[in-house]
């Protein structure tokens, strides 16, 4: 009797689980039947030539790495975007998911891509993650959108986000990379921006005499120093040599390109940078310098946002100036030539393309993100240069602060540029020169020779490993 | 609902649910990375390329791979030999104190609470080289400053200290509940008979909690093996490499190169090691404790 009620408890139980789960279905189906019903009423009702707006709840992630206070310019731009495209969007709610620039990168969106989950909207590196996904079909083609918009020639340089003639990201804004210099420190010395290599040189040894730290130094993570080492191989071995890795037209171990390394490793050797870089954050990198414990530090464009009230640099409003790495003696090809890049901006998941409600989103946001005011907002408030093309007394009008003059003024005054390194070779070289190399360098564990020679094994074995 | 439980249908009515979820969660993500070390996959395409056993053969013969692999022996080989002696030997003293003993096992778990975001940073405070207090102690002594996280000597060491300190309260409070729940009247008769301290805990004590600290070698042993976390916040497994541990290293040179099959081969060789070091100690160790009977 016992074990029969058992039977029929446990069947009653499975049971009502499975009719529960059929009831969802139908109440499901029922409600989107109802909702297609109620849909097609209101169309009926509705006059001829207007669609009916469904105004139904409905929710989309934007991706963004717009965190920590140096960032707090860019997300409120960001915020405003979303303001905007919610209040033309009805129904529409963003969810704001705000990652670390590296994590989103390398790992998050990565994985996502894998799993096929990306979030509606993301920050996209262009070259060479926007091409992988691109290629996949995991991207939105945009092409459609922004000859909509009237905006596809607006961009000064869409080629990271292009795939097969289509596009698919937009870059947010671009950089130049040099030097910042401590404007007080050299006043007191009485000296200039170098303007010859020699100069520059002897300027870092007096420093170094003076007690002071020449250049901010923090390699915790290997892309920090190698913006400056990626800009000295570049003097010495040409603007284009690294875009000629991959390609099998130029190899790492050629000596003009240890000549750069072993620059670097002898300003490194100098104690010219901090000791102990090697296990310093990126946060730190900025810190030495805004605390006047060093007295250059090599970064992007973007950090003048830090020299701005009410950010961390404010102490040094007015006291920071910005030059190019002079010619060095001789070094290949443009002297003056700059690294420069729009590789970081926004893509849009192939999904967001299927439903209607989330193009209409898709594309209000570029609409609302990608105009005049919104990249004249980037440049003055945040420091980072228009990615779209702008009128140059638009800009002159714009820009007010020394700082960002000055560093309009340098960028004008290269006559070409290049892209970072990592934008240019394929992810196992920049995986290998990022968490080995560059650190083995500053560690003295290797030679700029052995750096050379190791970076084109595992460039010969990336270039032999393409379809 | 004994008589009950032995009705097949009954039984597999009931176990439907927890087997689904273990299959779900557990023996699908394993054959699935199994499947994947074999072949060549972007993680991205739709077209995944069989290739045999050439992911094994390259990891095996990867330098980097077996430097991961030493920093995972590095781990357990700190956490048995000195991670355990000292976890014991500290239970013994807390299990001896006649007042404030929750203080001192709040105190000792405290750590083990604590994210390993937070802990990270704490250290990272504290190995800091210039303003750091192990530099400013050893300063005392006319130290030069130790690079602790940027010297690849250092570095590992660092993490290493760190991470016993995590897990270390984790485990004395185990050894401690052992300990305790020893009869008292062992130890007594003990001291009757003219036995010290010393003597009472290494003849008594400690042969009583034998099968507590192979539980805790075991789980050390595991812990050491799935480390990955606090090298990530500490050194993000740098110098130069120098503190990758192999599930660092699948993260590093797998998912950020897009080498999915390659990653998927790491993590099947971090399961297979795994296995074969804790069926070891098992078969070598762990099978030689005895039941403790009172």
């Amino acid at each position: 009797m016992r074990k029969s009620i058992t039977m029929l408890l446990s069947l009653m139980f499975v049971t009502s689980a499975l009719l529960t789960a059929c009831g969802n279905n139908n109440n499901a189906g029922n409600n989107g039947e109802a909702a297609a019903t109620n849909s097609g009423t209101a169309a009926t009702n509705a006059p001829a030539t207007e669609e009916p707006v469904n105004t139904e709840p409905f929710e989309m992630t934007i991706r963004h790495t717009q965190v920590g206070a140096d960032k707090q310019k860019r997300l409120a731009i960001l915020e405003d975007v979303v303001g905007k495209v919610q209040e033309e969007v009805p129904g529409l709610t963003f969810k704001l998911d705000g990652v670390d620039s590296d994590v989103n990168r390398k790992e998050k969106l990565r994985g996502e891509m894998a799993a096929g989950n990306p979030p509606e909207i993301f920050d996209l590196f262009g070259s060479p993650d926007s091409k992988i996904y691109a290629k996949e079909g995991k991207l939105l083609d945009l092409t459609p959108i922004l000859e909509e918009l009237g905006i596809k020639d607006k961009f000064s340089n869409l080629d990271p986000f292009t795939y097969e003639g289509k596009i698919y990201g937009l870059p947010i804004g671009g950089s130049g990379e040099g030097f910042f210099y401590n404007k007080e420190y050299y006043a007191s010395k009485g000296w200039k921006a170098p303007t010859t290599f020699a100069e520059l040189e002897q300027q870092l040894a007096d420093i170094k005499a003076d007690g002071k730290v020449p250049m901010a130094g923090a390699s915790k993570a290997g892309w920090v120093p190698l913006m400056l080492a990626n800009h000295l191989w570049s003097r010495y071995a040409g603007p284009d040599v690294t875009a000629k890795f991959a390609t099998g037209e130029a190899k790492w171990n050629d000596p003009n390109v240890v000549k750069g390394f072993a620059k670097y490793k002898e300003w490194v050797d100098k104690g010219y940078f901090k000791k102990g870089e090697l296990g310093f954050e990126y946060a730190e990198y900025t810190t030495q310098f805004t605390s006047g414990e060093a007295i250059l530090m090599y970064d992007g464009t973007w950090k003048s946002s830090v020299f701005k009230a009410g950010q961390s640099g404010e102490g040094l409003i007015g006291k920071v100036g910005f030059f190019n790495i002079p010619a060095v003696e001789g070094g290949v090809g443009d002297q003056t030539a700059l690294m420069r890049d729009v590789n970081n901006g926004y893509g849009f998941s192939a999904s967001a393309g299927e439903d209607e409600r989330q193009l209409a989103a898709v594309k209000s946001f570029i609409k609302n993100m990608y105009n005049e005011e919104m990249q004249l907002r980037g440049l003055v408030e945040d420091g980072v240069l228009p990615a779209m093309k702008i009128d140059q007394a638009v800009l002159n009008k714009n820009i007010t602060d020394d700082l960002m003059s000055e560093i309009v003024a340098v960028l004008n005054s290269s006559e070409s540029s290049f892209p970072a390194f990592d934008s240019l070779v394929q992810a196992d070289v920049t995986t290998e020169i990022s968490n080995i190399q560059i650190q083995k360098l500053i560690g003295g564990q290797t030679t700029p020779e052995k750096m050379g020679e190791a970076l084109q094994k595992v460039q010969e074995e990336a270039n032999a490993a393409v379809e | 609902m004994n008589k009950a439980l032995r009705n097949p249908l009954v039984f597999i009515l009931f176990v439907i649910p927890a087997l689904t979820l273990f299959f779900v969660f557990f023996i699908y993500p394993i054959f699935s990375s199994i499947y994947y070390s074999f072949t060549s996959w972007n993680g991205v395409s739709d077209t995944v390329k069989y290739t045999g056993l050439d992911n094994f053969k390259k990891a095996l013969g990867d330098d980097r791979f077996w430097v991961s692999v030493k920093n995972n022996g590095w781990f357990i080989l700190f956490s048995v030999f000195i991670q355990v002696p000292l976890i014991v030997f500290f239970s013994l003293l807390i299990a001896n104190v006649k007042k404030l003993k929750g203080l001192y096992k709040t105190a000792v778990f405290m750590p083990s609470i604590m994210s390993t975001a937070v802990i990270g940073i704490l250290w990272g405070f504290i190995y800091e080289p210039n303003i750091g207090l192990f530099n400013k102690l050893l300063g005392l002594f006319g130290v030069e400053p130790i690079y602790w996280l940027s010297d690849e000597r250092f570095a590992m060491l660092s993490i290493l200290i760190t991470n016993a300190w995590q897990w270390t309260g984790f485990y004395i409070v185990m050894v401690l509940a052992a300990i305790l729940s020893i009869p008292s009247e062992l130890d007594e008769a003990a001291a009757i008979d003219g036995a010290t301290g010393f003597q009472r805990a290494t003849r008594i004590t400690l042969p009583l909690i034998v099968p507590i600290i192979s539980v805790v070698i075991m789980l050390s042993i595991a812990g050491a093996m799935k480390a990955a976390d606090i090298v990530i916040v500490m050194t993000k497994g740098g110098p130069a490499g120098s503190t990758e541990v192999m599930a660092t290293y699948m993260i590093k040179y797998a998912i950020t190169n897009f080498k999915y099959g390659y990653g998927n081969t790491i993590a099947v060789l971090i399961f297979v090691f795994t296995l074969v070091v804790t069926a070891l100690y098992q078969l070598l160790f762990n099978r030689r404790s005895e039941r403790i009977e009172y």
